[in-house]
């Protein structure tokens, strides 16, 4: 599995859409349904899968699941 | 001393709480050792928890500020033979906390007033310890509160405050008036001023208290939190039977805290004490 594909993989279980709905450039926040609480909790899941701990000014300027891709492979 | 409003929640049928709090009722964070700890496990320890942070040897006097539905007066009046005042503003606490006082041959340990800490008159003996679990959250003049426990408490006698804070002052400036921190606050409370740990500090360090203990809590309210949360989520209809669309509320609430937890809020103990 790409880190894309488990990233979309746990980011759509958190926000409860089906994975198809998630392209690496969609807005997160402007998915029906989802808010900021959303987005941390998909971030929090990542994170611990992952084991790393990335940097507050990234974790809350996530826009979109391209940004997390990026994130989680320089943090590994 | 400016006080602020919570009876919006905490005035909710003392039923709806018995939905998916412990047996103890006990509305705050609990403490799990093992993965098979359930709620009302983790809820006794805390209580223990705490009594070790103030030294209870058994037989003192206690306050309680925020004492909800009494889960610490009566437990200490129970376990540790203390005589235990119980504060709150919430009325609809106080009948259901004298019941079980009275149940359980509790009554002349446990004393439960109504009012406002801010504002409540004390007579002229002494604290042994004070308690504020998930109360000072409410208190707008944080310094006017200290000042008042610390003059209340007898020389060594113990302060102990758990509160979840914004995980530093940043957090505080750009979350305060955030989605989340709105719902929460108005939706839920009416009210309610989380700041960081480090204001909880300051203020306790300029009431002229010394600080003994901070212990850190976050993991244990993340599960106390979804404990609650697989209790609401079972007990949905019961819940909305009470007050429709209070099931959703109080699960939205309790995500909320839960995705918070570690990004930008913590929940911590601080323990100070009466002493040079």
């Amino acid at each position: 599995m790409t880190t894309l594909e488990t990233l979309t993989e746990i980011t759509a279980e958190a926000f409860g859409v089906p994975a198809a709905e998630l392209s690496p450039d969609r807005d997160l926040r402007g998915i029906d349904g989802v808010d900021s609480v959303k987005v941390l909790r998909a971030i929090a899941r990542i994170e611990q899968r992952y084991d790393v701990e990335l940097e507050d000014s990234d974790v809350f300027a996530v826009k979109t699941l391209g940004d997390l891709v990026t994130l989680i492979e320089k943090a590994q | 001393m400016r006080t602020a409003d919570t009876s919006q929640h905490y005035e909710l049928d003392p039923e709806v709480f018995g939905l998916f709090l412990d047996p103890m009722r006990k509305y705050s964070c609990g403490i799990y050792e093992s993965p098979s700890d359930t709620l009302a496990e983790a809820q006794v320890r805390k209580l223990h928890f705490v009594a070790g942070r103030l030294g209870l040897r058994g037989g003192e006097r206690l306050l309680d500020i925020g004492c909800g539905w009494g889960s610490l007066p009566l437990f200490m009046a129970q376990e540790y033979k203390c005589e235990v005042t119980g504060l709150s503003p919430a009325g609809r606490q106080h009948a259901y906390i004298r019941g079980l006082a009275a149940e359980r041959g509790l009554s002349s340990r446990v004393n439960i007033r109504s009012g406002y800490f801010e504002t409540a008159e004390f007579g002229v003996e002494r604290y042994d310890g004070i308690t504020m679990l998930g109360s000072i959250v409410h208190m707008p003049d944080l310094a006017g509160v200290y000042s008042k426990a610390r003059s209340l408490l007898r020389k060594g006698g113990m302060l102990y405050v758990s509160e979840s804070c914004f995980r530093n002052a940043g957090m505080h400036a750009r979350f305060d008036a955030e989605g989340g921190t709105r719902f929460v606050r108005e939706s839920i409370y009416g009210s309610g001023e989380m700041r960081p740990l480090s204001d909880l500090v300051r203020a306790a360090e300029d009431a002229g208290l010394s600080v003994v203990a901070v212990d850190d809590l976050t993991d244990n309210y993340r599960r106390t939190i979804a404990d609650w949360m697989t209790n609401a989520k079972a007990r949905a209809d019961e819940l909305n039977a009470h007050q429709p669309g209070l099931a959703e509320n109080m699960i939205r609430y309790f995500e909320i805290c839960n995705a918070a937890w570690g990004y930008t809020t913590k929940h911590y103990a601080l323990t100070c004490s009466r002493s040079r």
